[in-house]
């Protein structure tokens, strides 16, 4: 058991229903490749909490205060945190925890909040104070502070804003401030022996580096920098920056030295790099939250690097085009797939005043270049990063981009790209600032905490269901159909010969099918709904669009095409309903939508479930309809088909949990269709269930499968038995309570999604680096 | 002349007979339980199974199941 909850913090002492589970667990963590090593320390401190937790879960002794009832936090020692949304102050104390804390659950009355030192690191580099974070938490805790709270807050931000990382002149700068003013001011003596030692650190540092890293460091540029008094100061090998960079951060990070870089962009008083005229349009209003969002990023006048999370469908490209805006330099902007690309460009030109000609799109298709000497280029993540030949054409707009210092790098859908492609694309491309901007920070492997370094703290989330209560996304009904296996379907799905059908059977179960055509039907003609039927595997996805005469979009469907059923769906009142395979899940725009129907999905993916649900997230009708008490409780509707009795039950629980975190909840509707609707439906005889059956069992394994993009590296660690402790913490999940990933049943249960010839996970290392992230949709 | 079996009467949803028969088909010839198939929501079968049947189920129940590691 002890051993148990090292790896579950939250596991207080429950009894855990799954002890096969983590026997596996512990055969996983011997696994250490690269970043492993890492993340098995924060095992380790999570072990030795562990036990300190039986104490820490007595509250008895927590002295409250005799206003207790004004206030509106409980802070325990533990460093969590919870705040009751009912209370009069709630919007203050939110928006203060956001900036120093983890949301972890957020549900309608109360939220937990976890305080970590990435978040700490967050807090202060938004010019939150020690001390100020200290009293307003006082100020607003029921309770007084617990010491160890205190500490912590002091141990994490002591630190801050010592070591700064400057670009200039295109070489990266790493200076290292040791003395504030005012400890100049105390004591000299002091200050001497403070820099001694404060000295040592970072030579030490240094000298780890370089010994990794064979000499990257000028050490004598290192040597000739300490002689300064006040500011110590290296150049950081220019040959090989973009690497360098990422490992200096990452080691300067809290839980390896502890000295937090800061990464700000002074763009006002930058005169090297040209500026850029652009402003927003006034018809451009940023809603509250966008402007608070960027308040943080530009707090003090100048542009900190770092990831905001909106939700989809909240307007996170005016975010970016503002930050823009504001920075008026150039700016690169990276997408995922060429549509995205085609979208940022518009959404550049519809928000600002950019001329056409100082914008550019960089994809296989379009080659544009921006005249002047500044300008906008917006690109995919893989143009950028891809390793192999290029056009003579390419090349020199690559090169282009290479030698210009940026002075923002914008990056949308951050969760979505695999390290590697990052560390690839940062290394790439020089830029004072970045941006990354995300609707789901939240992956299946562990690559989350990498952001930290990568780009930069967390600088803003939203709450999603203040965003809903406030008109600004829908308002959305969130429901799970449960459909009963057909005798015939659960007889073939329990053979085990089978077993790689499994999906297939319970995806083509007759009565999900039924309840399918069903419900597009009800919202087609009782409501004029505009529908999206999102299908996983392939085959179902044909089976059930030709079955139903709907057009459908997956993988292999030419760009052109895809515009144009895209465009059908916009305008036409005839197309109310398209079917999509995951290509739809992100970035591509369909606001009309506001009915999902999902009838099959990937495992267990929760960042699918909440990129799916964003894609109705954007607010229809009336804004007075829309808030509470207005005409329409609910204006979008997001149904889950499941198949009862089979694995789908255990993926679609799973799939929901960071929806459900975000304070959604879902309904469970057990009778659809209704008993009486009978022929009126497909698959009402039994002779056309069983030739359903027939195909579904004729049909090859491989036809069966899932649809594997390319764009599917994030995932491939679903497809491993492994899960490390603790290692998502920083960013998502507040030391791994919530997102702790379980790939369990993978194995156990037999999937039936290996085998497939094209799984990047089976690939030779070499080429799944090169060919990890390419959406299909975007050759090169 | 009337036959008289001893036996347990089971009633079930429509998968979970059929889980039940699957169970019945994949042991070997002198273990299989299954008197009588009445229809497709009721078994008749040996009375000494119930235990068995009711272990399996619910593992294999548990194993549909998701529990959000606390």
């Amino acid at each position: 058991m002890d051993h148990h909850k090292s790896h579950h913090r939250g596991d207080k002492g429950r009894p855990s229903k799954k002890p096969k589970f983590s026997n596996k667990d512990d055969h996983s963590s011997k696994f250490v490749d690269d970043d492993d090593a890492y993340y098995n320390e924060d095992a380790e401190d999570d072990y030795r909490d562990g036990e300190k937790e039986e104490r820490k879960r007595d509250f008895s002794k927590l002295e409250l205060k005799p206003d207790h009832a004004n206030r509106p936090l409980w802070a325990c020692a533990d460093g969590r945190i919870f705040l009751e949304t009912f209370s009069p102050l709630y919007k203050q104390a939110y928006d203060f925890l956001i900036a120093i804390a983890e949301p972890v659950c957020r549900p309608e009355s109360m939220h937990e909040y976890n305080l970590t030192p990435h978040s700490l690191y967050a807090a202060v580099s938004v010019g939150l104070e020690t001390e100020t974070i200290i009293s307003v938490l006082n100020k607003l805790s029921k309770t007084k502070l617990p010491k160890e709270m205190i500490d912590f807050i002091h141990a994490s931000t002591a630190n801050y804003g010592k070591v700064k990382l400057v670009l200039k002149k295109n070489r990266y700068l790493v200076l290292k401030r040791l003395l504030q003013d005012d400890v100049i001011s105390r004591a000299r003596i002091v200050s001497e022996n403070l820099h001694g030692s404060d000295g040592f650190t970072v030579s030490k540092a240094a000298g780890e580096i370089a010994t990794g890293h064979d000499g990257l460091l000028n050490e004598a540029e290192l040597a000739a920098a300490a002689e300064e008094k006040e500011t110590h100061s290296f150049e950081i090998d220019p040959s090989q920056a973009g690497f360098i960079v990422e490992n200096v951060k990452q080691r300067c990070l809290p839980n390896a030295l502890n000295y937090p870089m800061l990464e700000e962009y002074d763009f006002r008083n930058d005169n090297v790099n040209p500026d850029l005229n652009m402003e927003l349009k006034p018809h451009a209003q940023p809603r509250p939250y966008q402007e608070k969002s960027l308040s943080k990023m530009f707090g003090n006048g100048r542009a900190r690097s770092g990831i905001i999370v909106l939700p989809c469908g909240a307007g996170k490209s005016l975010v970016g085009v503002s930050a823009a805006c504001r920075i008026k330099k150039s700016c690169l902007c990276l997408a995922t797939n060429a549509v995205s690309v085609d979208q940022w460009a518009f959404q550049f030109k519809l928000w600002s005043t950019i001329q056409d000609d100082q914008i550019c799109r960089f994809t296989s298709d379009s080659k544009e270049r921006f005249r002047g000497n500044a300008g906008v280029v917006v690109t995919t993540y893989n143009m950028v990063a891809f390793g192999g030949k290029r056009s003579e054409e390419s090349e020199k707009i690559i090169e282009e981009i290479r030698n210009r210092e940026w002075g923002l790098l914008l990056m949308d859908e951050v969760h979505v790209v695999p390290a590697h492609m990052f560390r690839k694309v940062i290394s790439l491309t020089k830029s004072h600032c970045k941006l990354g901007l995300t609707a789901t920070l939240v992956r299946e492997d562990e690559r989350i905490t990498d952001l930290n370094f990568l780009i930069g703290p967390k600088l803003y989330e939203a709450n999603w269901l203040d965003l809903v209560k406030g008109g600004f996304i829908a308002n959305v009904q969130c429901a799970e159909v449960w459909c009963p296996m057909t005798k015939e379907f659960f007889s073939e799905y329990l053979k085990k010969e089978n077993s790689k059908k499994k999906q297939a059977l319970y995806v083509m179960n007759p009565n999900k099918f039924r309840a399918c055509e069903f419900l597009i039907r009800f919202h087609e003609q009782q409501r004029g709904d505009k529908i999206i039927v999102f299908a996983d595997n392939l085959f179902a996805l044909t089976e059930y669009a030709m079955k139903l005469r709907k057009p459908m979009i997956y993988g292999a469907t030419s760009h052109v095409e895809r515009t144009k059923i895209l465009q059908a769906f916009k305008c036409s009142r005839d197309v109310n309903t398209i079917f999509l395979s995951k290509v739809g899940d992100n970035s591509i725009d369909i606001p009309e939508a506001n009915v999902i129907i999902q009838i099959s999905s990937h495992a267990g993916s929760r960042r699918q479930e909440a990129q799916r649900l964003g894609r109705i997230l954007r607010a229809k009708g009336k804004l007075e309809d829309r808030m509470a008490g207005g005409k329409e409780e609910y204006n979008a509707f997001f149904y889950s088909l499941v198949s009862t009795d089979t694995q789908e039950m255990f993926y679609s629980t799973k799939r929901q949990q960071f929806l459900i975190d975000q304070g959604y909840s879902f309904k469970v509707i057990t009778s659809l269709p209704p008993p009486d609707s009978g022929a009126d439906l497909s698959y009402h005889r039994l002779d056309e269930q069983l030739a359903l059956l027939g195909k579904v069992l004729s049909a090859g394994d491989d036809a069966v499968g899932l649809e594997q993009l390319d764009e599917d590296a994030d995932d491939i660690a679903l497809h491993k038995a492994r899960r490390m402790a603790g290692s998502m913490s920083a960013m998502s999940g507040a030391q791994g309570m919530v997102y702790m990933e379980y790939s369990t049943g993978q194995k156990k249960l037999g999937l039936g999604q290996k085998g497939k010839p094209k799984d990047p996970s089976k690939r030779h290392y070499l080429f799944k680096r090169r060919f990890g992230f390419i959406p299909t949709m975007d050759r090169l | 002349m009337v036959n008289a079996i001893k036996g347990l009467f089971i009633s079930c949803d429509i998968p979970m007979a059929q889980f039940i028969i699957n169970m019945n088909a994949s042991m070997p010839q002198s273990q299989k339980f299954i008197i009588h198939i009445l229809d497709s929501t009721h078994l008749f079968v040996q009375p000494n199974m119930a235990e068995m049947i009711r272990s399996a189920i619910a593992e294999f129940r548990d194993q549909n199941s998701y529990e959000k590691p606390a």
